[in-house]
């Protein structure tokens, strides 16, 4: 198992180090920041001044390489914009949108595993199919749309949850969740109840119930376990996107995470911040494939096996 | 067969308790707290405090860089104040700080300050303070946004002449430094010269009393404060940035004001409509074929259908515009109109420069900002329409703040082809001096060309003071307009401010810079 982490911590070093360059040079490609950070009155001679300040007036070659100095001290300088060390604020962003991933990912996973079970048991019956056409509802509804109609209904016409913010109790948490939550909870139900459809069609299902197991262990110990595979990728995929940064739901619900952050970033030409934060999240993005991989391996003998000890 | 059907599920059931043990317990193990928020954070309650929603977050409090619209609307006479206000109505300055001031000569002016002022962390405030206020906003390093807003990064002369009293000398005559100086907010001497500070120390009414970030700025009321006591004891702004949400959180009651609404979202029980001071024109690149031609440039005035946008696009929160500054600021001419939408005639100019070589079906770019004001897209869509009819080719590019910023500012770039930029001009300060040397001097910051005569028009006007200026500079606009015609004016714009029933405000042409708290009351105390 070790030796398997070592090598898949070591073949994401490479792919890391395109990221950081990539964001490097596109972020430059995008436009000066200059005329973003001083009034639009300022003369020639304060732009100039301001650029020389932070660097911009050097060749790109030369900003990059002092930046990948920077970053090997684990500088991550200054936030243009706040003037906050730009480490600061993507740390304390965050896990604001790790909870969010967390929470919602929890309860996607649970719910889709029960209601996909409970689909893929009788197929083609009248709750398969409810549930076979909730769940594609659910997929496809825009989450902007969804966000601010939640707002509207919740919020302000029926008065049930605060229409956004983070002050508060739990209630707090219902709508951004929802929001987050519908897409990945429909996309779940359907690769559940496929993969346990053909899981509770196949051989060694009509095994375990000729043995005389009970059905809750055929389901739950048979086919569920087999049926995982596929629903661990769909799921590991979702998880990436939620992890980047939920930004429609952290702009509508002013939740202070850091899609919102990053979005701002690129907005404001905010450099150091956006590179920042696009390093932390490919980090995490890394080891959470890692995580995955190794929970294949669990899962599957033949994963484990594949790779020499 | 019976098989077919398989047996009903049982059990499992501590399962799902377990599954929902360890998610409650994820759940609670935050508090149900988000982090990079405080647990203890109170929504703040109706009635003792006033809860603002902004469309975004300061990026800084730092006091010299409140000309910045985000960092304005919370700093300003709010937690700081400048030695002189302007009044938004009257467009005269008042006396806050300084209790008087008067030109002692042509480049000189004397000061008089208030005493028995102290700042929030308890200091006294005297000409000291004044003095490094200016000179730290003016003459540092610090490329205070404020010191190429108003000043253009000239530097001030300024010296201490009694405990009271100072004198703040120009290099060139200046009959309007007090109005500049109105734009410098006061922070006490021990205020760092090296770096910005991200919260400030003032004289205001309120006191910063914890910044959250990215989730609220709260104040409480500067119990020492020199002048009259605000309403609400407590204030604390949060910012979303979908307009419909901050529409939602007036209507539920959720905010007391909230900044820059949309049409779409607005009521006339959850909002206001107030004259922003922003004025949008599409500004014409003289310099290009075939606008380098002035009978295209008025045809192009003339196909304009003012009326329609505003009524119809704007939602009528604007008004026909035929100068880039509004009523109130000086040298606002009120004799200019809208010109009247006249295709035939349009059509005869553009024939005519046609006929003398113009190349009139060249491609020219509609460039207009994302967000720039509602329905801004629809805009430009109106006014590639209405070009067309001319016979002309416009094509229209949206573009994000920055990429627009380098067409709207020098050095404005090269071998693009002939450009209409779409601009939306706010001129805060009251004076259209700063409107006329940025737009209409020929290498103005955002101008593209000028005329010699319009130059020395303007430089001028701007050495003269009263009556005289006024008239000066009403004559700049009006000479751009027939002379020059480097832009097509459109409309003189109205924001909307969510307002709750619970309080008493009226907006003004500063509120969108400038949200006095002060000024707010909860609502049925009037003038108190």
């Amino acid at each position: 198992m070790t030796a398997f982490l070592g090598k898949r911590i070591a073949s994401s070093a490479i792919p890391l180090l395109f990221v950081v360059l990539g964001v490097f040079c596109l972020a430059r490609l995008t436009g000066d920041p200059v005329n973003l950070y001083l009034p639009l009155s300022a003369t020639p001679e304060q732009r100039a001044e301001f650029s020389a300040a932070h660097g911009f007036d050097q060749p790109i070659a030369v900003q990059l390489w002092d930046y990948l100095a920077q970053i090997a001290r684990l500088d991550f300088g200054e936030s243009l914009r706040t003037g906050q060390s730009a480490a600061e604020m993507v740390l304390d962003a965050f896990p604001a949108t790790l909870q969010l991933a967390a929470v919602t990912m929890l309860l996607a996973t649970a719910g889709a595993v029960v209601i996909g079970c409970l689909a893929a048991y009788r197929p083609n019956s009248v709750a398969d199919r409810a549930c076979s056409f909730l769940s594609m509802t659910a997929a496809s509804i825009p989450d902007f749309w969804f966000a601010i109609m939640g707002v509207l209904v919740f919020g302000v016409t029926l008065g049930w949850l605060p229409t956004s913010g983070v002050t508060g109790g739990p209630e707090v948490w219902v709508l951004p969740i929802a929001t987050l939550l519908i897409r990945p909870f429909g996309v779940l139900v359907q690769v559940v109840r496929g993969a346990m459809v053909a899981a509770l069609a196949s051989p060694y299902t009509k095994v375990a119930r000729s043995k005389g197991a009970s059905e809750k262990r055929v389901v739950f110990g048979h086919a569920l376990r087999n049926a995982a595979m596929p629903v661990l990728t769909v799921a590991g995929d979702l998880t990436i996107g939620l992890v980047n940064g939920a930004v429609v739901v952290e702009t509508i619900f002013g939740w202070p995470g850091i899609g919102k952050l990053m979005i701002d970033s690129i907005l404001q030409r905010d450099f150091a911040v956006l590179q920042a934060a696009v390093l932390l999240t490919a980090v995490t993005i890394f080891a959470l494939n890692i995580l995955i991989d190794a929970c294949y391996a669990l899962l599957d003998a033949r994963v484990r096996h594949a790779v020499p000890a | 067969m019976q098989s077919s059907a398989p047996p009903r599920l049982r059990g499992g059931r501590s399962r799902t308790l377990a599954a929902f043990t360890a998610l409650a317990a994820l759940v609670s193990s935050a508090g149900c707290t988000v982090a990079n928020s405080d647990a203890a954070g109170s929504t703040g309650t109706a009635g003792s405090t006033l809860r603002v929603v902004l469309a975004q977050e300061p990026p800084t409090l730092e006091p010299c860089e409140a000309s910045l619209t985000s960092t304005g609307v919370v700093v300003r006479s709010n937690i700081t104040e400048p030695l002189i206000e302007r009044d938004p109505e009257t467009g005269e300055l008042q006396p806050l700080l300084a209790t008087g001031w008067q030109r002692t000569d042509p480049t000189t002016w004397s000061l008089d300050l208030r005493s028995g002022v102290t700042f929030h962390d308890g200091q006294e405030f005297t000409a000291e303070d004044a003095a490094f206020s200016i000179d730290r906003a003016v003459n540092s390093d610090l490329a205070c946004n404020v010191d190429g807003y108003v000043f253009d990064g000239k530097d001030l002369e300024v010296a201490v002449t009694g405990d009271m009293s100072l004198t703040v000398t120009t290099p060139d005559p200046d009959p309007i430094l007090p109005l500049r100086l109105s734009f410098i907010e006061v922070v006490p001497r021990t205020t760092s010269t090296e770096d910005k500070v991200r919260e400030p120390v003032g004289t205001g009414p309120y006191v910063l009393d914890d910044w959250e970030t990215g989730v609220s700025i709260s104040l409480r009321r500067n119990d020492s404060y020199w002048g009259e006591a605000p309403a609400y004891p407590e204030a604390r702004y949060v910012w979303r940035s979908e307009p419909s949400v901050r529409a939602a959180m007036i209507t539920k009651g959720e905010a007391d004001l909230a900044t820059a609404l949309n049409p779409e979202d607005a009521t006339d029980e959850n909002s206001v409509a107030y004259p922003n001071n922003e004025t949008v024109a599409l500004r014409l690149d003289g310099r290009e074929p075939p606008l380098d031609d002035i009978r295209v440039r008025r045809a192009m005035d003339m196909a304009v259908e003012r009326e329609a946008i505003v009524d119809t696009l704007l939602a009528g929160l604007a008004e026909p515009a035929a100068q880039l500054v509004p009523d109130g600021v000086v040298g606002y001419n009120d004799e200019l109109r809208g010109t009247p939408t006249d295709l035939d005639a349009a059509r005869e100019l553009v024939a005519e420069a046609a006929a003398d070589g113009a190349p009139i079906d060249r491609e020219i770019s509609l460039i207009a900002r994302n967000g720039q004001f509602p329905r801004v897209a629809e805009t430009a869509e109106a006014l590639q329409y209405q070009l067309a009819r001319l016979g002309l080719n416009v094509r229209i590019e949206m573009l994000d703040t920055a990429a627009h910023l380098q067409y709207q500012l020098r050095p404005l770039p090269e071998d693009v082809g002939p450009v209409a930029l779409l601009i939306m001009h706010g001129n805060q300060t009251g004076d259209a001096a700063f409107t006329a040397s940025q737009y209409l001097l020929s290498e103005g910051a955002q101008s593209t060309f000028g005329t010699p005569e319009l130059d020395a028009e303007i430089a001028a006007a701007s050495a003269l003071s009263g009556q005289e200026r006024q008239e000066a500079l009403a004559r700049v606009l009006a000479d751009q307009n027939a002379d020059v015609a480097q832009y097509v004016h459109l409309a003189h714009m109205r924001g909307l401010m969510g307002i709750s029933p619970g309080v008493h405000y009226e907006p003004n042409s500063a509120s969108g810079d400038e949200l006095r708290l002060a000024d707010v009351r909860p609502a049925g105390r009037e003038g108190s």
